[in-house]
């Protein structure tokens, strides 16, 4: 099928999202860069003038932040696939006529607002709780320790709020995997384990890269959860980024971060995708 | 054809305005021009507010923009008795948004209509004072009609004088609260000074601060011996250096908005900065809460009533007046259980609700008002004392 | 062979009661697992409910005060508590729909085409979700102002931003099922003169749903729970998430955590009605 009109097809088909990226998302970026160059504060006024140390302030002032949100994020990336990928193999497999269901369930904690459910584990991880008295019993931790208010909430919290963001991706993958494949691995004399890592896990692998980027990505920007669970320690650069916004009015500084940031993070995206092999992972194809 | 987003009456200059923003962003040599303008973030300093002519005739309709469960409800109607009263004595229809959350998210939400002198579509709107002192300073409002208010004689002396606005051109105060030290007296005795506060080892990490810089650096700044009312750099440099030995030192827990409420009630923090109307309703579930000025003294902040550019001067002007007589204010303040800033209803409730009048923490003491102070409205908004606040607080 | 060989010779070969109960455990270890995942995912969600149970004196619903079922009698007692959550479903719903059609279009386009600009595409995609919510919001905010009329905020604006926002979570989670997807079976019905539509809504559709329904759960779940890019497009409309963020200055009240639960449970009912009915459907129907 060699139509002349089958060149144009892949553009039709990216018509509607191009042109709304374009308007509503390029379009607002270009504002934004203009901003991240301008200089000026509140009451003098923003005046565009190539300031361009508002990046190099951004390089400097805010290094640690950048690092310590990139570790948070990889971190909460890594526990969501450790919890995901079992969860998302169950659904796929086993889960049977009521595999819908499941996935609603995972989601379902996005209804009940974000604050309403730190409130909830807040409740359950209070230092006077009964899940901190059975940890400290466990020796896991200190006996005058907490859970609340350290790194450990903030990535904890980090990983629950982008959980279904690893699962659902990997599930879809998961799913279209022909059992038969699997069974003619067995048949050849592979072991349950083998066969899981010679066959399913390499099909999984889009939905794996998928959900990888899904979750790093978002968490790398987040505030909230620093906001409400951490110390100054852990604030990340989503809450620099929030507060030069807010609080200190300086949006050149706040443009400029945001910025950097976009760009650490598709670097990082760069770097994994060639180490994974995006192609076979994007495309299908070897 | 009126504008839907803007429910103001439409007047001629308003009109003419509106057409030209309209019909030059439609082009892009004037999208550019735009951003020549600052890309839609830029400050005119329109000193001192244009104050139309005050029309001495109520509009149809009047647009308040508030804090949400800030004014009286009726959860059985689910109503606004007070909003519905002002209807059936003026006539004017309101349109009441609940829409301020947060005052810098509110301020960014407007800033760019504001600073190229447009109207916001809100005839009045609540903000804490320093950002009051904000946008008079940015010449964002416009001047009250005095005339239209004699019940602004009902205000409470020691709010009569604001710094921000000497002669309360600009602003009434809707409701005051004050910053302590709220302890929770299972976990902890008597906690009655930002020192003990800071350096008392029994609190070590059961400490909790506020993210407001006026209020935190206010009481710190009092108990170094400094005025919070006038800051100078030495003062507030003395006052990050307290506070920062007390982040490093783990003794606090975390810097907070008003979240501070779940980790009192549940005993992860013994002691925390706080607010008064906050501890009001934490102590109905948990009476062992205390709620204590510091002995250096505490803080107090008030949300004001403005009226941005673009509202209606006199409409608004007659609800400020509405809201200042002392049986409706009672009524709001019966809900509320803020402080209320009109003299007279403590009077009319001790009638109908002595429970409330007699709460010191709503409508406080001589004693207590004396001992505190309001932040400088301008080093509230000083990017270096921010900028250094930031830092110590983490971000 | 006799039976009472059979049995002689299964006896000895029959696995002591330690093998047989390691082999239970292997077999449903995954089980295990999916439940205890399951449970963290939801624990949280049950302590929400509990406290919609709540009758606290206060307006903070802090600590348990006692049991009562008055806040289901009356869970809408604030006056813009309904409105909002209104407002909250139908803008999920709506922004999901749009933005999984135009998403799955694009990662069509993306997986099936090789074409000039891919990469481009590839980043434009990618940057939305890198993009910090709160410079977002504000640069959206400085495209509506400028534009005037068209873009009202309320209602259009919020829609627009968030299908904007979920396009890019839409495409990533397609890709991922569309990746391992076999070509060979549309090939197949081509061959057996079905045209491009017909291959398209028989075969490819409905083999690649699983991942169109994920993507549009996950953009449901992050537009119902919006908070920072909502309430800088908002005007004067109110969502769920924009008015518990606000009233929380204030208070908590236990209405919250009905809405939150009626929403999750009323969600779980359609998905239980939706698998049952499809059980009565005689096997075979399409």
């Amino acid at each position: 099928m060699l139509h002349s009109r089958r060149w144009i097809t892949p553009y039709l088909l990216l018509l509607p999202g191009l042109l709304w990226l374009a308007v509503f998302f390029l379009v607002p970026m270009y504002y934004l860069g203009y901003t991240s160059l301008e200089s000026g504060d509140l009451f003098t006024g923003y005046t565009f003038s190539w300031a361009w140390d508002n990046y190099r302030d951004a390089f400097t002032l805010y290094r640690s932040h950048f690092i310590r949100s990139l570790e948070y994020a990889g971190l909460a990336t890594i526990l969501a696939f450790l919890i995901s990928y079992p969860l998302a193999y169950w659904i796929a497999f086993r889960g049977g006529r009521w595999k819908n269901l499941f996935l609603l369930l995972i989601i379902a904690p996005f209804f009940v607002t974000y604050l309403i459910r730190t409130l909830a584990w807040k409740t359950i991880l209070a230092d006077d709780g009964f899940v901190l008295s059975i940890l400290r019993d466990l020796h896991l931790v200190s006996s005058d320790g907490r859970l609340l208010a350290t790194t450990t909430a903030v990535v904890a919290g980090i990983t629950y709020n982008f959980l279904p963001f690893m699962a659902l991706p990997i599930y879809v993958s998961l799913e279209q995997i022909d059992t038969r494949l699997i069974e003619a691995a067995e048949d050849l004399y592979a072991s349950r384990p083998r066969a899981f890592l010679k066959v399913t896990f390499p099909l999984s692998l889009p939905g794996v890269f998928a959900g990888t980027l899904l979750t790093f990505i978002p968490a790398a920007g987040d505030f909230i959860n620093a906001q409400l669970l951490g110390t100054p320690k852990q604030q990340m650069i989503g809450n620099v980024i929030e507060r030069r916004f807010k609080e200190v009015a300086d949006y050149p500084q706040a443009a400029a971060l945001s910025f950097v940031l976009m760009a650490a993070i598709l670097i990082l995206i760069l770097v994994y995708a060639r180490s994974v092999g995006t192609e076979r992972v994007t495309t299908g194809t070897a | 054809m009126t504008d839907p987003r803007f429910n103001d009456p439409f007047t001629r200059r308003q009109l003419l305005r509106r057409a030209a923003v309209g019909g030059a962003a439609l082009s892009l040599p004037s999208l550019l021009a735009a951003c020549g303008s600052g890309g839609g973030i830029s400050a005119q300093s329109n000193a001192g507010g244009a104050s139309t002519e005050v029309k001495q005739q109520l509009a149809d309709k009047l647009t308040i923009s508030n804090w949400p469960l800030y004014i009286d409800i009726d959860e059985k109607t689910k109503k606004r008795p007070t909003v519905d009263d002002f209807t059936k004595a003026t006539g004017v229809s309101v349109k009441y948004i609940e829409d301020v959350n947060d005052n810098e998210e509110w301020f960014g939400k407007f800033q760019a209509q504001l600073s190229q002198g447009q109207a916001i579509g809100r005839d009045l709107t609540v903000l804490t004072d320093w950002m009051a002192a904000r946008m008079v300073r940015l010449g964002y409002v416009q001047k009250k009609d005095k005339s239209a208010i004699p019940n602004e004689k009902n205000l409470v002396s020691t709010l009569q004088h604001p710094t921000w606005d000497e002669n309360r051109d600009y602003s009434l105060p809707w409701q005051s609260g004050m910053t302590g030290i709220a302890y929770n007296s299972k976990e902890t005795g008597p906690v009655t000074s930002v020192k003990q506060l800071f350096t008392d080892p029994k609190l070590k990490g059961k400490v909790t601060c506020l993210t407001e810089m006026p209020d935190t650096m206010g009481l710190i700044m009092q108990s170094n011996g400094d005025d919070p009312t006038k800051v100078g750099p030495a003062a507030f440099d003395k006052a990050i250096g307290t506070l920062k030995d007390a982040v490093d030192s783990g003794q606090i827990r975390r810097f907070t908005g008003n979240d501070y409420g779940d980790d009192l009630s549940s005993g992860n923090v013994a002691a925390a900065m706080a607010w008064s109307g906050d501890v009001v309703q934490l102590q109905l579930d948990n009476p062992a809460l205390r709620f204590v000025l510091p002995d250096d003294g505490g803080m107090i902040w008030t949300d004001n009533m403005l009226i941005p550019t673009g509202g209606d001067v006199f409409t608004a002007s007659t609800w400020m007046n509405f809201v200042y007589d002392p049986k409706v204010a009672a009524q709001i303040e019966d809900y509320v259980n803020y402080i209320c800033p009109v003299d007279g209803a403590r009077d009319v409730l001790l009638k109908d609700d002595p429970g409330v009048a007699k709460n010191t923490l709503i409508f406080p003491t001589d004693e207590m008002l004396s001992n505190v102070k309001a932040f400088d409205t301008e080093a509230a908004d000083n990017p270096d004392y921010k900028e250094k606040f930031q830092t110590v607080t983490g971000a | 062979m006799t039976t009472a060989v059979e049995t002689v010779v299964a006896s000895r070969n029959r696995p002591g009661a330690l093998t047989r109960a390691w082999a239970f455990v292997r077999r449903h270890t995954l089980t295990f697992f999916a439940m205890l995942a399951f449970a963290y995912l939801l624990v949280p969600i049950a302590v929400v409910v509990a406290f919609s149970f709540n009758d606290p004196i206060g307006r903070f619903n802090f600590t348990w005060q006692g049991f009562t079922l008055k806040n289901w009698a009356h869970p809408f007692a604030y006056p813009d508590l309904g409105g909002a959550v209104r407002l909250s479903i139908e803008i999920a719903f709506f922004s999901s729909i749009v933005a999984t059609i135009i998403g799955t279009l694009m990662a069509l386009a993306l997986v099936r085409y090789q074409f000039r600009g891919q990469g481009a595409t590839n980043l434009l995609i990618f940057l939305p979700m890198a993009t910090p919510e709160i410079v977002m919001g504000s640069s959206l905010l400085t495209l509506f102002l400028n534009f005037g009329n068209p873009f009202k905020l309320g209602f259009i604006t919020i829609l627009i931003a968030h299908i904007m926002f979920n396009i890019s979570f839409v495409v990533v989670t397609v890709r991922a099922r569309l990746a391992g997807y076999d070509r060979h079976l549309e090939e197949a019905a081509m061959d057996l003169f079905a045209n491009p539509w017909v291959t398209f809504f028989r075969v490819t559709l409905p083999l690649i749903a699983p991942g169109i329904l994920a993507g549009f759960l996950l953009a449901f779940a992050l537009s119902v729970d919006d908070f920072v890019i909502t309430y800088l497009v908002s005007g004067a409309d109110v969502t769920f998430p924009l008015f518990v963020w606000g009233a929380a200055r204030v208070a908590i009240p236990p209405q919250i955590n009905v809405i939150g639960s009626a929403i999750f449970f009323i969600a779980v009912a359609f998905m239980l009605a939706n698998v049952l009915w499809q059980r009565r459907q005689p096997k075979g129907a399409v």
